[in-house]
């Protein structure tokens, strides 16, 4: 019993002295985090809305629905992730839409793809071709040759995505 | 002094953990796709080795014999969480470069079995110098292993393109490539080994 | 088949010879193939074997005089993998495909493990799993064999086109290729594989001569074409072309020349069986539901990793255990 209270006791002050260190740690690098996140979320709006000067969350129950992005004032359209099940991995892509349903420009934020093929599709080669297409316009976009599936998943999210938060916006919601 | 170098050398050549002890080969296996990946995993790794050997020699006398590796788990979960803190606030693309493996190396048998096998045995001093040699041998080896890798499947060193028109081989850069790759390299340190 | 068995008395010597002999009358089976391939595909095809054989003897040589070994370059074994690797590659590759997978082959798939009779994989056949996962838009765009230029329009340049395989995989239907063309090796595919009657003529040698038994090809072949038969069919069960998927691809040179490699394949007749069904199954499998078109090759190297395994449930019993 006294033995089980002093292997008690032994692993307690160690927990404690761990926790107390965490938590400094903890505090000191916290705002340093929130500030990383936040920086490298306005970069990537930024890139696929490279007009817009200032964006706006529009938020459902606490969760970020669409980015508005304004030009001084004036609503120039919307930004968006989205998500998609590629060839091994989920692929999120950041996308940007003009008020009038016009792809902006997309940028692949995270994918974990085969290298050298599915992986291509975080390319310019293959992002750049849906600057300036409309949403019907998606369709013609080509595949990488050898990664059909990473491409169409990436393009079928960009489309179905698309189509969703423009007739938000068209609703004015 | 001389006794402390040669703790610091044992590590990179007569124990490598990679290619003499074998331990720790699953980080090694999934992070040695860059250069840079691997630099920042040995760096990390190598910072906790360091911190938790200290540690662990110092408060050796302290713990009762029987709890001794949920004390180590306990350390050794601390500064691996002061890394990830720390490399998400200062470095987070080489963060989510590593992803989970960052948080596992908590159970990278490299610092536990440093903290068993020598820390607990040793003075600080000597466990500083232990941990300091398997963590740069840890480095060289996961750089060597994703120099090739990051060479023969991406074509580039550090992310730069060194060959204009050389082809890379795909394989090298997923799974099966380092299987391939260490495999090979334990090889040959296993025949410079006989030759001694 | 006659009887092979040599009864004698001790001492029993090992004859080397026989080795490299067998070795040597397989590639001699397989130059039918061989000029078929280049007769359909032009002379790229000869200069892919070429590169191919040159490339496996040189870095089997380089190998051996690094590890201080015997010299066995022309024991045939070398040559039999760098030609099967060009076999197994499309005519228009180019020229450094052959030679870093020849190459790849004796040094991975063969000299690693200790050399010949030590590898566990055929050592072509692992050459061709390495440049399919490295440079797969080589290994998988094939040209349209001479003969199509011929018909259709005059041009001299390669036109690409896909094997039969894949363009069933990808749901086109096969208007164009007859039983016949695939027979005579009309149709776009690897070097070696098009051309089913050559490849027939050199099976039907090493089978009369003992050299290879019935047991693997038979029953390799036999299992796709009943499977493919009941699952491949596009109105339900029991619609498959059993015969197009025998006829296409690489079903005839792998079961016949790949799968019956002596040194990667179990030793007795039932397991032989086992081994035949088992890439059977794997190659039905990966053609009706996998992510590739063909799947000889990765079928025959997953039962060659099996092999060790057969070999221990089907091993004779010895008299009295």
């Amino acid at each position: 019993m006294k033995e089980m209270l002093q292997y008690g006791l032994t692993l307690m002050i160690i927990c404690a002295m761990a926790t107390g260190l965490l938590a400094g740690v903890n505090s000191f690098t916290k705002s340093e985090i929130i500030a990383r996140a936040q920086a490298e979320q306005d970069a990537s709006l930024k890139e696929v809305m490279p007009e817009a000067t200032n964006f706006a969350a529009v938020e459902t129950n606490g969760e970020v629905i669409y980015y508005k992005a304004y030009k001084n004032d004036a609503l120039l359209g919307a930004a968006f992730k989205t998500t998609a099940k590629g060839y091994s991995s989920e692929i999120e892509t950041m996308v940007g839409m003009t008020k009038d349903g016009q792809i902006a420009a997309i940028k692949v934020l995270s994918q974990n793809e085969t290298p050298g093929l599915g992986s291509r599709v975080a390319e310019p080669s293959f992002t750049g071709q849906f600057a300036n297409k409309s949403l019907e316009g998606l369709n013609e976009i080509s595949a990488i040759t050898g990664a059909t599936i990473s491409s169409t998943a990436v393009m079928n999210s960009v489309k179905t995505k698309a189509e969703e938060i423009f007739n938000l916006i068209k609703n004015g919601k | 002094m001389k006794k402390l170098f040669h703790e610091f050398l044992k590590g990179i050549i007569k124990e490598n953990p990679t290619f003499v002890l074998a331990l720790g080969l699953c980080p090694t296996l999934a992070v040695s796709i860059s250069l840079m990946n691997g630099l920042g995993m040995g760096v990390a790794a190598t910072f906790v080795l360091i911190c938790s050997n200290i540690i662990i020699a110092m408060i050796k006398n302290t713990i009762p014999e029987k709890i001794r590796i949920p004390c180590y788990i306990v350390v050794i979960a601390t500064f691996v969480t002061i890394t990830e803190l720390i490399m998400k606030a200062y470095s987070p693309a080489l963060n989510r470069a590593l992803g989970i493996y960052v948080p596992l190396i908590v159970v990278n048998c490299i610092v536990l079995g440093r903290a068993e096998a020598y820390a607990s045995k040793n003075s600080v001093m000597n466990s500083l110098f232990d941990g300091i040699g398997m963590g740069v041998g840890f480095t060289l080896a996961l750089l060597l292993i994703s120099g090739i890798r990051e060479f023969l499947g991406a074509g580039k060193l550090f992310g730069y393109t060194l060959i204009k028109g050389f082809e890379p081989a795909f394989v090298l850069a997923m799974p099966p490539g380092a299987l391939l790759v260490i495999g090979l390299l334990l090889g040959f340190f296993n025949i410079l080994k006989e030759r001694k | 088949m006659e009887n092979k068995l040599t009864v004698s008395v001790s001492p029993h010597l090992h004859k080397n010879e026989s080795v490299s002999k067998i070795m040597w009358l397989v590639g001699l089976s397989l130059l039918p193939s061989g000029i078929a391939g280049v007769l359909i595909f032009g002379t790229s095809a000869l200069r892919v074997i070429l590169l191919g054989i040159v490339s496996a003897l040189f870095t089997e040589g380089i190998l051996q005089i690094l590890t201080k070994r015997k010299i066995t370059i022309f024991d045939g074994s070398a040559f039999l993998t760098g030609l099967l690797l060009a076999y197994n590659l499309p005519a228009h590759v180019p020229f450094w495909i052959p030679i870093v997978g020849s190459g790849f082959a004796i040094a991975i798939g063969k000299q690693v493990f200790g050399g010949l009779g030590q590898n566990i994989f055929n050592p072509a056949l692992v050459g061709r799993a390495f440049l399919m996962a490295s440079w797969p838009r080589y290994i998988a765009t094939f040209t349209t064999p001479l003969s199509y230029d011929a018909m259709t329009s005059a041009t001299q340049d390669a036109v690409t086109s896909a094997t039969p395989l894949a363009l069933l995989k990808e749901g086109k239907i096969l208007e164009h290729v007859s039983y016949l063309d695939l027979f005579l090796g009309r149709r776009g595919g690897c070097i070696g594989e098009v051309c089913i009657i050559a490849l027939l003529i050199g099976a039907a040698f090493l089978l009369l001569r003992g050299y290879i038994s019935w047991h693997i090809p038979g029953t390799y072949v036999l299992t796709v074409a009943v499977f493919t038969y009941i699952f491949a069919g596009e109105n339900g069960l029991f619609t498959g072309d059993g015969i197009f998927h025998i006829l296409s691809g690489g079903l005839i040179l792998g079961a016949f020349f790949m799968a019956t490699d002596y040194v990667s394949s179990p030793l007795t007749q039932k397991g032989q069986i086992l081994f035949g069904i088992g890439c059977g199954l794997l190659t039905a499998i990966i053609r009706i539901w996998g992510g590739y078109p063909e799947g000889v090759s990765y079928a025959i190297l997953m039962m060659n990793a099996a092999t060790p395994i057969i070999d221990r449930f089907t091993k004779r019993r010895i008299y009295g255990k």
